[in-house]
């Protein structure tokens, strides 16, 4: 009997966590890592480091890593005392620039042999994090990992501060780095204007009519896109950033519209009367929607060129957003009063697997390549960052200490 | 020594000749009504009788601005929605009603909210389908409809971070703003 209980019990904790607890039973199997600091900085950089990049490489999911810090000299073939039993040191030398960088050495040792070596140079301080996700991102390649580009992706997001009051956040995918770009207003709807990440779009609701801007991140240059009574958003950019698709509201009724960069100019492609957001690319001619046109909002998609709609996602309610990357779609279900989890479908064969179980996610993003989906989670009045790894299925989250996301992208 | 007496004589002349010739700083007369602006108690002068005299305050009003809506912006109320819905609620057509005749030839915003179950654009519409119901009501009680702007603010500005049913329905609602 009380191994009849013991088993209930693990099979409901199970079943009402998410995806990451799956795999975690395999962590066994994977060779031991250790990262080890051969910094002579005099100040907590190499412990700082030492952390992110033990989170990175968890986040890699190719090695069951130790995170016990430990000091050795850079070029010691040898493991510290208390690493003796790792297959893999991951050592790394911060040096300061003397110019507000570091240059950073960074070796891999394979059973006391030297299997990867690189130099990094880092200009700023404040972007440690980064340094830590381009080593990780490396020794992925080495290893043979699965894409991990996302990983050094900039991160931007709308921070909801107050009533009437949000900022837009430029950050990593673990919000270690974090840096206001714009406050003052009340916004929305960040997306990344470009794959360079060089610029952006935002929504001002703070204008007279909600206005799209386009931001340039580096001089903070700002130039109003279109403006629409009710609603102007920017739900996607295409692949190579001259076509946008939009939600617009000129008479009170909300409708996707393609525009087009160069020439300044807007088609519209939806006019049901009730609601249709959130468009998204799928390939060239084709475009992913949320529409309540069958009650409540699921998801549509619809040729470019063609008015013939077409329903997407038959199961669920309350299916009311969306993210597409080539046959793949991940879309948001209503489970229940605040219980909203993440759900895959191929559009090949209908098939749907679920991403989450439990809590409140939102705003799910693909990765260029479709290897993660960035989405935010909530948790009462505090927001997450959560990614998850399809390749790997693993989910992680970073939480965000201030404030309440509305918009992610990266 | 004559000169100095000579100034002050003088000076003293000037200083009493200077009164008598202004008005009195507590004036029973005062009173009088449409006596030009200085007139009546309420203008936050003086008033009173010859053996008294009263010293009003300039404002009992408060320094906040509890409503940037003006004279009218008081009396005009929210309109509150039920959730996933857009439709106006037969106990909220009486407020629209109330509200149309306050906002007749005045140029005004409509913000739609929502509660805070969802981020993302559909909310954002669902917020701005809200405030064109309103809209439409106000049109059909004889408001301009080119006087009427709209946006949705999302879950954005809620008047209730409580998480409870209560709360979350007054952050359902449309709100109007005047300039």
């Amino acid at each position: 009997m009380r191994y009849l209980l013991i088993l209930t019990f693990f099979i409901s904790a199970l079943w009402s966590a998410d995806a990451t607890l799956e795999v975690t039973k395999n962590v066994g199997m994977l060779p031991k890592l250790a990262i080890e600091d051969a910094s002579s900085v005099g100040n907590d950089s190499g412990t700082r480091f030492h952390k992110m990049l033990s989170a990175d490489m968890n986040v890699v999911s190719l090695f069951d890593v130790d995170d016990r810090y430990a000091t050795q000299s850079f070029d010691n073939p040898q493991a510290a005392g208390i690493h003796k039993d790792a297959v893999y040191i991951l050592r790394y030398r911060l040096v300061p620039d003397g110019s507000g960088g570091y240059r950073t050495d960074v070796k891999l040792f394979q059973n006391s042999l030297e299997l990867f070596s690189k130099i990094y140079y880092l200009k700023q301080r404040e972007m440690l994090v980064f340094l830590a996700h381009s080593v990780a991102y490396d020794i992925n390649a080495k290893m043979g990992g699965g894409p991990l580009e996302w990983m050094k992706r900039k991160v931007l997001f709308v921070r909801l501060s107050g009533p009437r009051r949000s900022d837009i956040v430029a950050a990593d995918y673990t919000l270690s780095y974090q840096k206001v770009v714009l406050s003052g207003g009340m916004y929305g709807f960040v997306k990344w204007a470009n794959r360079e990440q060089t610029d952006f779009y935002y929504t001002s609701l703070s204008d007279f009519h909600p206005t799209i801007y386009k931001v340039n991140l580096a001089t903070g240059n700002r130039s109003p896109v279109i403006s629409s009574d009710g609603m102007a958003v920017c739900s996607d950019v295409s692949e190579d950033g001259n076509r946008l698709l939009l939600t617009l509201a000129p008479n009170g009724q909300p409708d996707i519209y393609l525009y087009d960069v160069r020439t300044k100019t807007k088609t519209r492609l939806t006019d049901y009367s009730g609601i249709d957001v959130s468009g998204q690319f799928m390939g060239e001619d084709r475009i992913a929607f949320v529409s309540n046109r069958m009650g409540s909002p699921n998801i549509f998609s619809k040729k470019i060129s063609e008015s013939a709609i077409k329903q997407v996602v038959f199961e669920g309610r309350n299916n009311s957003t969306c993210s597409t990357y080539r046959d793949w779609l991940v879309y948001k279900a209503r489970e229940g009063r605040g219980a909203f989890n993440l759900h895959l479908i191929s559009l090949n064969n209908s098939s749907i697997r679920r991403l989450t179980s439990s809590g409140d996610n939102d705003y799910p993003r693909f990765s260029h390549d479709g290897e993660a989906i960035l989405h935010i989670k909530h948790e009462g009045s505090r927001s997450m960052v959560g990614i998850i790894r399809l390749g790997v299925n693993k989910s992680f989250s970073f939480p965000l200490h201030i404030g309440r996301m509305q918009s992610i992208d990266w | 020594m004559k000169r100095i007496a000579y100034l002050s004589a003088v000076l003293a002349a000037l200083v009493f000749s200077g009164c008598s010739t202004k008005e009195p700083a507590i004036d029973a007369t005062a009173n009088a009504a449409g006596n030009g602006s200085n007139g009546g108690a309420s203008s936050g002068q003086t008033s009173g009788t010859n053996g008294s005299a009263v010293i009003n305050a300039i404002t009992n009003a408060s320094p906040a601005d509890s409503s940037a809506n003006g004279s009218a912006g008081s009396q005009i109320v929210s309109v509150y929605f039920d959730y996933d819905k857009y439709d106006i609620r037969e106990d909220m057509m009486g407020t629209v009603k109330g509200n149309a005749d306050l906002l007749k030839n005045k140029t005004f915003k409509l913000e739609g909210n929502c509660d805070e179950f969802g981020s993302d654009e559909y909310n954002f519409a669902l917020g701005l389908k809200r405030a064109n119901a309103v809209k439409t009501a106000l049109v059909n009680e004889g408001v301009a409809a080119d006087s009427i702007s709209m946006v949705s603010l999302g879950e954005g500005n809620p008047t209730c971070t409580d998480k409870t049913q209560e709360c979350w329905a007054k952050n359902r609602r449309v709100e109007v703003k005047l300039p």
